[in-house]
């Protein structure tokens, strides 16, 4: 097993070294049908050898800007036949494969041993489209797509300041993904930045296909259910962000960037909360907490009370539940588990079915779960009236991994709900803000401006505060110019 | 558990801190039953006076967290008291922590106990508590002075609800009377006692100097929250007065909660179930300090300071403090005659530990030529 490992190690290690050939290409390129060697006849003792990956390129532009050029061309240099694109030179093999996989051109003047290469990497990918994850009734409409130049146009669009930093990183060591990390100089603190720069130089792993993956290697704190990278789809989301004073991170064929440092209310945070005004946005934004608590609260509080605290439920009320229960086979916990894991399943269900067999998903989820198990004595009427509110609740949060965060919650606070009542609720709502208290987004506190507390920033925590009086950045965010006016003389 | 960061010091806190820790572990247990042990009208002006006192104290506290020593933590006091004598100290020290820590808990249990769990036994509650404390507490030091914040905004608005004890028809000014003491009863000084151990609490800010960003302002805040303290207690103390009147007072053993069971609202018929389990949220602060408090000072005691502190000593000393508060709970606590001997023994120990701990260390300090160095 060592043997072959050592075997392969040196062979890998050859090719890196070998010459820069066509015949060293060749070697490399077998068994690819659409690797292309072509000839082009410039004269009689010229010839141009043509390499590229045909499913990487753009093939109407290569006969446009390559093939038309160098065949009508009299000069003696390429780079004065080739003008309307970048023509890179390249040194050596290593190199040359690069380019080579990431769509460019390579191309050999055998009369003057020359490698260059053409970057003519292939469009195909979205249009930019609205955003499927995040959306709003007014504002902008566009959102990222999987190309990683075209997300970046769209944030520049929106900042076009030289300020404005895009530095490019490379991981994975087989899906070699680029990473730009954006932030705003001058403004962002150095320390956000120089953190994620090391902790992207330390990442160790073959293949990245979404920013959650690059994350998962970014976060200090893996085993938490809350998120601590931001993603977002909305460039105007991060753009935001970045004049905030955090910085972004934009991956190569995933639409979803990552923003940091994040704390947990940005979490229900809307890109309309800036668009709607103050007192709107502020009653939305308390009524977006309110069902948080509500999601993770309600049924829990249900089984609490039907368990342990009936003295707490007025007369009339009791009445009504006592008569609704007096079927049930079940206990308060085992009916509410049921039709919470139902509730789940539902929800899984409808992320995955097509949008065609949506309706189907609804007519099942809502007479069978709903009416059926009342009537077939599985499930009390005030149970089902309170797992329908507390899961349209959960949805009223922006942040979509949030809501899954929700479900465990849930659950867990059942749990202790069953065992201790409100007491296990409220034992169990305590290990989770001692959680968050403990929790960091790029060595930043996750539950500032709360705690660790910063008086100012609470005018866009709860509430929304009036544009016009928000006229610094949150401190929690340490930017290094505070104030978002400009200063005048 | 991340064991290294129990004892870590990335940040400092400032004032705002030192206020709400004050205050916060002055509104632990003593305050439920506070009334019914003071009964007298005229109280209210002791409870005022040893405010006043506890200010001094204080004044005294902040003199220390003000030198190096305070921030040097361990070393700070090696400095001051010699090797030895800390260690002693540390050992002696174990023992007011747990008796703090017994009473607080076992008493918040029982009132768990006694209005909402009638027939579960307090040794489940109390393995509940402890459950939850050590979680908090295994996130260090840092963290759990963090906490503060959370804890103080989830309770401090409870106090509101009582206001409505101040309007008729359940207010009368007659209840107030007599304001001055005609005669001063031996039960007075219990509860002379009982109000300056319940303003103890304040004194276990001298083991987290290394935590407390101080300067001239760090008396100013200390005072907050002590004044605040203050406040609260004469605010429930004048309410209950209102509501049950002094003379029957004394036959309520938790008056407040007593008082809370009259709120309602259309949807809850017992707020004071829900107004409990909030103050969870201080009870498990406090403890959970108190906990590291415990593995710290068992650290030193035991001369184990050069190794690092680790999640599984945090968590033997939870334990033996666990099985220890099942003992007092079985030996004492369950007792009516030989409960009122342990909070007897808190009362006396509070008071002790409040008014010794920063006057000996000034006085140690003075003789020692320690000057503060804090200026901005």
């Amino acid at each position: 097993m060592e043997k072959k490992q050592i075997e392969s190690k040196l062979v890998t290690q050859s090719i890196a070294e070998s010459e820069l050939s066509i015949e060293a290409l060749k070697k490399i390129l077998v068994q690819m049908d659409d690797a292309e060697f072509v000839e082009i006849d410039i004269s009689d003792i010229r010839k141009i050898h043509l390499v590229y990956i045909r499913t990487l390129i753009d093939q109407e532009k290569l006969n446009e800007s390559i093939i038309k050029p160098l065949t009508s061309c009299s000069k003696p240099s390429i780079q004065d036949c080739i003008v309307n694109s970048s023509i890179i030179p390249i040194p050596t093999f290593i190199e040359a494969k690069k380019q080579l996989f990431s769509g460019s051109i390579l191309l050999f003047d055998s009369s003057q041993n020359l490698w260059l290469a053409v970057p003519l990497k292939n469009p195909i990918g979205r249009a930019i489209e609205s955003s499927e994850t995040e959306t709003i009734l007014f504002g902008a409409k566009d959102s990222f797509s999987e190309q990683v130049e075209q997300n970046i146009t769209l944030i520049r669009r929106r900042l076009p300041i030289h300020e404005l930093k895009a530095e490019k990183f490379t991981v994975g060591s087989l899906s070699e993904t680029s990473v730009v990390l954006m932030y705003i100089e001058g403004l962002t603190n150095p320390d956000f930045v120089s953190t994620v720069k090391e902790k992207i130089s330390e990442i160790n792993f073959d293949l990245f296909f979404d920013s959650s993956q690059v994350a998962a290697f970014l976060e200090e704190h893996q085993n938490s259910i809350f998120p601590q990278f931001q993603q977002t789809d909305r460039p105007d989301v991060v753009t935001y962000s970045l004049e905030l004073g955090k910085i972004t991170l934009l991956v190569d064929n995933t639409p979803f960037a990552l923003v940091a440092p994040i704390t947990f209310f940005h979490l229900f945070q809307s890109p309309e909360d800036y668009i709607n005004r103050w007192v709107v946005a502020s009653f939305l934004r308390i009524i977006r907490y309110v069902s948080f608590i509500l999601s993770v609260t309600l049924i829990p509080f249900y089984v609490a009370l039907t368990t342990h605290h009936y003295q707490m439920i007025p007369i009339q009320t009791l009445l009504v539940l006592v008569d609704s229960r007096s079927k049930l086979p079940f206990t308060p916990f085992w009916e509410a588990f049921i039709m919470l894991i139902f509730i789940e399943i539902i929800k899984e269900a409808s992320l995955r079915m097509p949008t065609k067999t949506g309706q189907t998903l609804g007519v099942i989820g809502g007479i069978v779960i709903g009416q059926a198990a009342v009537e077939a004595g599985f499930a009390s009427n005030v149970l089902i009236v309170m797992v329908g509110i507390s899961t349209i609740a959960s949805f009223l949060i922006p942040n979509y991994l949030m809501t899954k965060a929700n479900s465990l919650i849930q659950l867990m606070l059942l749990i202790f709900s069953s065992l201790l009542g409100i007491i296990g609720i409220a034992l169990g709502i305590i290990a989770i803000l001692a959680h968050l208290n403990s929790l960091s987004s790029i060595k930043q506190p996750y539950f500032s401006p709360v705690s660790p507390f910063f008086r100012k920033d609470w005018i866009d925590l709860f509430i929304r505060g009036p544009l016009v009086k928000m006229m610094e950045r949150p401190e929690h965010l340490k930017p290094l110019k505070l104030k978002r006016y400009k200063t005048r003389r | 558990m991340e064991t290294h960061q129990l004892f870590k010091k990335n940040e400092t806190y400032n004032g705002l801190y030192a206020m709400l820790l004050v205050n916060r572990l002055q509104m632990l247990y003593f305050f439920l039953i506070m009334p019914s042990i003071l009964i007298n009208p005229y109280m209210i002006w002791v409870l005022i006076a040893v405010g006043i006192l506890s200010q001094l104290n204080l004044l005294l506290l902040s003199k220390w967290l003000l030198t190096r020593l305070s921030s040097n933590g361990y070393n700070g006091f090696v400095q001051l008291f010699g090797e030895k004598l800390v260690r002693f100290l540390s050992f002696i020290g174990l023992f007011f922590i747990l008796l703090k820590l017994s009473v607080i808990t076992l008493g918040f249990s029982e009132i768990i106990q006694t209005f909402m769990f009638p027939s579960t036994d307090t040794n489940f509650l109390v393995f509940f508590i402890f459950l939850f404390c050590c979680y908090v507490a295994s996130k260090g030091v840092e963290h759990t002075i963090r906490f503060v914040l959370i804890s103080f905004f989830c309770t401090f608005w409870m106090i509101t609800f009582f206001v409505f004890f101040f309007f008729p028809p359940i207010a009368q000014l007659s209840d107030l009377y007599p304001l001055i003491p005609m005669d001063w009863k031996v039960e007075n000084w219990k509860a002379f006692f009982l109000i300056l151990s319940s303003y103890s609490g304040p004194e276990f800010l001298v083991f987290l100097g290394p935590w407390l960003k101080t300067n001239n302002k760090t008396f100013r805040y200390l005072s907050y929250g002590n004044a605040l303290t203050v406040v609260e207690y004469v605010f429930l103390f004048i309410a209950s007065l209102l509501y049950f009147g002094s003379n029957y007072l004394s036959k309520s053993k938790y008056p407040i909660i007593n008082m809370a069971r009259y709120f309602q609202n259309p949807v809850f018929e017992r707020i004071d179930m829900v107004m409990l389990s909030f103050e969870l949220f201080n009870l498990v602060f406090a403890v959970s300090l108190f906990l590291l408090l415990f593995y710290g000072a068992s650290k030193i005691a035991f001369g184990k300071m050069s190794k690092p502190s680790s999640g599984k000593g945090l968590l033997f000393s939870v334990f033996l403090i666990f099985i220890g508060m099942v003992l007092v709970n079985e030996l004492f606590w369950k007792s009516w005659e030989k409960q009122n001997f342990l909070l007897n023994l808190q009362i006396i120990a509070g008071s002790i530990s409040y008014f010794l701990v920063p006057l000996i260390i000034v006085l140690v300090m003075k003789k020692k030529g320690v000057k503060k160095h804090a200026s901005t």
